[in-house]
């Protein structure tokens, strides 16, 4: 813990971390040092100027080392003649700051009239108009006119696109370097920086691809002027005009407060609309910042590709029906089929969806399988044993910390993840990056260790031999709570472990707070189960379960599959739905047939076949019935990220005429259904009954979901001069539900894995999953299109060689009943004997996990 | 390439370093020497051998004024005009200079790309001005006359073809 400390601030004694920079600690006690360059998650430079101040120190008595006092009995204070920088100054001991002074005044006016020598005030046409940290300033601290010659102010470019995404106006730049400090010290990409000097300088990029993080909607957030705007929202609404809606992300696992600006836009006749995609600030999820994915990933909530109205297939024609038609068909068809009835949930459901889903399956039969897709991932038991604790904060984690990072590209998978490693490796936490492959995390790891694919248990395996050998065992923990550990201390005996392994559990061993991504790039479904269970072993063995920053994260596919596990749902019921091959399916919001080649067959083979989705997918095809749903953007309910917090979002845009929230659908069709009670009547009363039923979402209520509390930093209103223009979250934090390792009356199973790997002859595919991919909720947001590459597969060069293949060549690819044509490329970023195929970025399905496959150059 | 022209000296540079990205701004006059300026290009090509972002590259050339990024005469002169040098007369000197070499009173670089004339800040000779810098190389204590003397012998000196200056 930060010792306490008292300083002056205006005449009154303030306590304040020792060491905290001087214009956070005056904020965190409400004093405003007015700021442009600092901002509390960068480091200090000083350069605006803005936040000076007087500063001075208690005068000490030399003799007696006590602090010398006037006539009047005050502390005498010791002022520096000229002011300071509070920026740059962190908080000791006797340290006195004057913020409301004459010279303090004059200091910050004449700073403001600096400033705008040449600022263009274009306010009138600038998209910062009106939440701009340059205004509010000026108006509080600034000179209401000019002295400089008009004729004189610079005149520079004012449309530079820094990228694809964000574009520079050089006159209103006033040079806080903020956005280059961002991508230096945040993300890692030092792609911007100042070129020239004096009344010259100027923000420039020359790095190919230039400017193309995917962090890069953030900087114009921090921007405290209207210098960096997105192409998304340039020229699109005035700030004021904007309605402020709490939501979620629907795109990844970490589920990210957004905040959707709406208005009631002419574009979408006249009904309330989505702007943009703010961040919203959530300090114990992606603190204040989101990715490109987030922000620009909104379009398809009201792309003109939506369906909006139900539609029944009569002989291979689509003819429309009423929602009433499609309930009682529906519902006329599960009770024929009963038992021989599959239900198959996507993972951007809400977690009301999922629940009448599984209310309707329920209803049909007792036995109905409830499958997720995708249903590449499992282990919900290892999480609900040592999930991460309740209260992490992957901002916490620092040199007392070590980090595991397994089977996962984070930074394409989870990016704000990935941000919070890499952060947190910069801070001195050790971190381990351990895949098949190189990925962008390596860089900032401590140890990156590479596996054969198909390897990974064994490797993970292997830290927990390594932390037996190492007397790391925290005995006591063990022998309070572990179950099972006489057996698996068996298995662990004598095992061999290949070096690197060894160095790399090394690193990972006597950390005060370990945590454990897993993801499952290059694992089968069975194999999962396994590495998650080597991920609970060790958490287990080491005593870092049951508290916060400590614990397993796996790194599920889409927004809500934490949801969608809690609900009932599972990985293996989808493959035991796909063995069975039921007569009829009810399918909901996911695109089977798109992401695996055997599902056209199967549900061809179906009788029956209804879908719940907003685009007519692949799956949709080969459907009977299709029933409208809505996006996050147009409804009210509950997302569980991957931290296993559940969280609210609310209706933000009006919905497209002649769609229903998934969860009413099923509601309906319920109530059509013999012994169907009447649907509930609101998300918030379905979001009761969860809390009634399952056990872990008992205080899930949406009242508490919605609660908030202060967090530090301040942003957005008053304070977006200080934090950005990030939102405060007036929505709700969430709540996480505690796992049984949190619950001291459970036990926590340790158990052997199986380590053995598929045996593989010849070429090897392992899917991979991109952030930017063709997926159907991605698609629509044309302005990125540019960043989703063309299908293409990677190949070492070792393989290509012998294969006669080179970059850029068109092959094809076979594996199993797969056939995909792609662009090949040729580099060392895949093991020899594996070929590396990007999920969703063509037409046709790619090959399941792990299978052999044949790659031919095609002719011509 | 600089990497093949002058390896042994790349080679020096990094190893007087830590890491690569240190002999930055040592590449960088090594390619200016090479190739006179340092177009985007040549910033890449560095970018390339000390491993950094080009951007980075070309911050540094942007912040220092004895890089240019913009294509210079054989001959670069650097007259200091600072109010030291233009109470000895540096100003009358700057412009008689221009006026001699045909070019405008704010200086450029002559037709035939023998000579730029630039006026700069400080270059720490107030003693001995007028003064200018060409290629790096101090002259001091000059006048009208003198400048003219040194301008025909640096044409003299290209003439011959070998360009050797300083």
């Amino acid at each position: 813990m930060t010792e306490t400390i008292t300083i002056i601030i205006d005449g009154q004694d303030y306590q304040v971390p020792r060491g905290m920079n001087l214009v956070d600690a005056a904020k965190m006690h409400g004093v405003d040092i007015p700021v442009f360059c600092h901002h509390p998650k960068l480091e200090p430079v000083g350069m605006c100027r803005m936040c000076l101040v007087e500063l001075g120190s208690l005068a000490v008595n030399r003799e007696t080392g006590q602090p010398e006092r006037d006539e009047n009995g005050q502390p005498v204070v010791r002022w520096f003649p000229k002011l300071q920088t509070a920026c740059t100054q962190e908080a000791s001991p006797g340290m006195a700051v004057r913020t409301d002074s004459a010279a303090v005044a004059q200091a910050r006016y004449n700073v403001l009239e600096f400033l705008l020598t040449s600022h263009p005030l274009d306010c009138p046409i600038c998209d910062k108009g009106g939440e701009c940290p340059l205004q509010e300033l000026t108006m509080a601290y600034g000179p209401g006119q000019s002295r400089f010659i008009y004729d004189d102010k610079m005149h520079l470019a004012k449309q530079i696109p820094l990228g694809d995404l964000i574009c520079l106006d050089r006159e209103r730049c006033i040079q806080c370097a903020r956005c280059i400090r961002f991508c230096d010290e945040i993300v890692g990409d030092e792609v911007l920086a100042f070129h020239e000097r004096g009344r010259r300088l100027q923000i420039i990029t020359i790095s190919d691809p230039p400017f193309d993080t995917k962090f890069s909607g953030n900087t114009t957030d921090i921007c405290p002027v209207g210098a960096l705007t997105t192409v998304d929202f340039r020229f699109g609404a005035r700030p004021w005009e904007l309605d402020e809606v709490a939501s979620i992300c629907p795109h990844c696992p970490v589920g990210c407060n957004i905040s959707a600006s709406t208005r009631l836009d002419r574009d979408f006749g006249g009904r309330k609309m989505i702007k943009r995609i703010m961040p919203r600030q959530n300090e114990a999820v992606n603190e204040i910042w989101i990715c490109d994915k987030g922000r620009f990933g909104h379009h398809h909530s009201r792309s003109e590709e939506r369906l909006t109205q139900p539609m029944i297939r009569r002989d291979e024609e689509w003819v429309p029906i009423t929602w009433e038609t499609a309930y009682r068909e529906i519902a006329a068809q599960l009770a024929r089929h009963g038992r021989e009835s599959g239900f198959l949930a996507g993972a951007s459901l809400s977690n009301e969806d999922l629940w009448e889903l599984r209310k309707l399956a329920r209803l049909t039969h007792a036995d109905c399988s409830l499958g997720v897709w995708p249903a590449t991932m499992g282990g919900i038991e290892q999480v609900t044993q040592v999930g991460v604790g309740v209260g992490t904060r992957l901002q916490d984690l620092g040199p007392d910390s070590a980090i595991l990072v397994i089977a996962s590209d984070l930074d394409e998978e989870a990016p704000i993840w990935w941000l919070q490693v890499k952060q947190a490796a910069d801070r001195g936490a050790k971190v381990v990056a351990a895949n098949g492959r190189a990925t962008k995390l390596d860089q900032y790891a401590t140890v990156a260790l590479r596996y054969p694919y198909g390897e990974a248990v064994a490797a993970l395996n292997s830290f927990a031999v390594i932390a037996r050998r190492s007397n790391a065992i925290d005995e006591a923990f063990v022998a309070a709570r572990a179950e099972g550990f006489a057996e698996f201390d068996a298995s662990l005996k004598g095992a061999r472990v290949p070096k690197p392994y060894a160095e790399a559990a090394q690193a990972l061993l006597g950390a005060k707070d370990l945590v454990v991504f897993v993801g499952g790039e290059g694992v089968t479904l069975a194999q999962h189960g396994e590495l998650m269970q080597a991920a609970a072993n060790l958490l287990i063995l080491t005593g870092h379960a049951g508290r916060a920053n400590n614990g397993l994260i796996p790194v599920w596919p889409g927004a809500n599959m934490q949801g969608a596990l809690d609900m009932g749902f599972g990985p293996q019921a989808t493959h035991d739905l796909i063995a069975q091959r039921p007569a009829m399916w009810i399918i909901a919001e996911a695109d089977p047939v798109a992401e695996d080649a055997r599902m056209a067959e199967v549900l061809v083979g179906a009788e029956f076949v209804a879908l719940a989705t907003q685009f007519m997918t692949p799956t949709a095809e080969k459907a009977h019935v299709l029933l409208p749903v809505q996006s996050f953007a147009e409804r009210e309910g509950t997302f569980t990220n991957g931290l296993r917090r559940v969280q609210r979002f609310y209706m933000a845009q009006t919905p497209l005429e002649g769609t229903l929230p998934a969860w009413k659908v099923f509601a309906h069709i319920s109530s059509s259904m013999p012994g169907g009670a009447k649907p509930r009547i609101a998300p918030g009363l379905v979001m009761r009954d969860i809390t009634q039923h399952v056990l872990r979402y008992a205080e899930m209520s949406y009242p508490n979901l919605a609660h908030v509390e202060p967090q530090f930093p301040l942003v957005g209103g008053e304070d977006m001069y200080y934090g950005g223009t990030a939102y405060s979250n007036h929505g709700g934090l969430g709540v996480q539900w505690a796992t049984n390792a949190e619950k001291e009356k459970y036990s926590l199973a340790v158990r052997p894995v199986d380590v053995a790997r598929p045996r593989l002859d010849g070429l090897a595919v392992v899917p991979v999953r991109l952030l930017y991919d063709r997926e159907p909720l991605f698609a629509p947001s044309s302005i990125m299109h540019q960043r989703v590459p063309a299908p293409y597969v990677e190949l070492n060069v070792r393989d290509a060689e012998a294969l006669g293949i080179a970059e850029g060549d068109a092959v094809m690819l076979t594996a199993d009943d797969v056939q995909m044509a792609a662009e090949a490329r040729v580099n060392s970023h895949a093991p020899a004997g594996t070929v590396l195929v990007p999920q969703r970025l063509g037409a046709t399905p790619i090959p399941a996990t792990l299978v052999e496959c044949v790659v031919q150059k095609m002719e011509g | 390439m600089l990497a093949e022209k002058h390896a042994e000296r790349i080679e020096k540079i990094f190893a007087k370093y830590p890491d690569k990205r240190s002999g930055v701004m040592a590449l960088l006059y090594l390619a200016q020497e090479e190739y006179g300026w340092l177009s985007e290009e040549v910033l890449r090509e560095v970018a390339e051998l000390c491993d950094i972002d080009p951007t980075q590259v070309r911050s540094i050339a942007g912040f220092y004024t004895m890089y240019s990024e913009k294509p210079k005469g054989k001959f670069w002169l650097q007259v200091c005009t600072d109010l030291p040098c233009a109470l000895r007369g540096a100003d009358e000197f700057f412009s008689g200079l221009c006026a001699y070499l045909g070019l405008g009173e704010r200086g450029g670089t002559t037709e035939d790309g023998l000579f730029t004339v630039e006026p700069v800040m400080c270059l720490a000779a107030c003693d001995k001005a007028p003064m200018l810098q060409c290629n790096f190389h101090y002259h001091e204590n000059l006048d009208l006359e003198k400048v003219k003397m040194l301008v025909e012998q640096w044409r003299a000196e290209a003439g011959q073809g070998d360009g050797a200056v300083g």
